[in-house]
């Protein structure tokens, strides 16, 4: 993972995060549920963190299933 | 001869705020300490306000620190807010009131909700990583030392912590009852009297 580049996912609240979680889990996705970096603002105070190729499977399997505010690079 | 002030037993930034003045009303001054705060203040003014300084050792734990005018100071304003900055109490004070110790005593952060509760533990641990200077030791006891096995979702940072010098106690009573020897995965298993020591010689102790 070193040198790896990552992207945070934002949510509304912390309970999209917590089913964003819970799908990527599922979906057997290497993931990390993190608090928001100080430099980007979100109501919510926890992100999900994934590297950046996976971002088009991410959203594929949150398509339908949980709704997110934004994607940022880390 | 030279002025001597005595700034033993005074607290910061005292010493310092005295040998400001004597050695901008005196070519020449003496003065005695008896801390590393005040001789690193008192260097550091000597350099910002161009003195010699040279400092002695005397018994007890006093120093003696000579400094003298070398030449443009007393013409040459010194602004002294600029000086006060620079000294620095509260950096060496931290240093001497001992490590800073996080205790973990619980795999979740507050009480109320342990699903929040879970997600704040693990938001915590992960800011651990950014806090300067880090944590000198980390200790895990009760379902705190759950946050240490295998399948933790702090894993990863416990890890980096350890690796970054982070010293991780983790309960060996715990590890035990929870029957979960086999899967530690960060961290070393300790005891009560290990335990019980770092605890009582933190200068802080957090508990999320």
């Amino acid at each position: 993972m070193e040198g790896q580049r990552y992207i945070v996912f934002l949510f509304p609240s912390v309970s999209y995060a917590l089913k964003a979680e819970k799908i990527l889990k599922a979906a057997g996705i290497a993931h990390k549920l993190i608090p928001v970096p100080r430099h980007i603002s979100s109501d919510c105070g926890v992100c999900v963190r994934i590297t950046e190729d996976k971002q088009q499977d991410v959203e594929r399997e949150f398509l339908g299933k949980v709704g997110w505010d934004k994607v940022v690079l880390l | 001869m030279p002025v001597t002030i005595d700034a033993r037993g005074l607290a910061c930034p005292q010493p310092v705020i005295m040998a400001k003045k004597a050695i901008e009303e005196n070519e020449q001054i003496t003065i005695l300490v008896d801390n590393d705060m005040a001789v690193e203040n008192i260097r550091r003014l000597a350099v910002k306000m161009a003195c010699g300084f040279s400092v002695t050792e005397k018994e007890g734990g006093v120093r003696d620190i000579a400094l003298v005018r070398t030449g443009a100071t007393s013409q040459t304003p010194v602004d002294s807010e600029a000086i006060a900055a620079d000294m620095s109490c509260a950096v060496v004070v931290g240093k001497e009131t001992g490590p800073l110790v996080v205790v973990l005593s619980d795999n979740h952060m507050g009480r109320g909700d342990d699903v929040l509760g879970d997600i704040l533990i693990r938001s915590f641990v992960h800011t651990l990583l950014q806090l300067k200077p880090l944590p000198d030791t980390v200790i895990c006891y009760n379902s705190g030392v759950k946050l240490v096995v295998k399948d933790s979702a702090v894993l990863d940072d416990l890890q980096q912590l350890a690796k970054d010098g982070v010293d991780i106690l983790v309960c060996g009573t715990c590890v035990n009852y929870f029957e979960i020897g086999d899967q530690l995965a960060a961290g070393h298993i300790s005891n009560m009297y290990d335990i019980a020591e770092t605890m009582a010689g933190a200068g802080r102790l957090l508990r999320p």
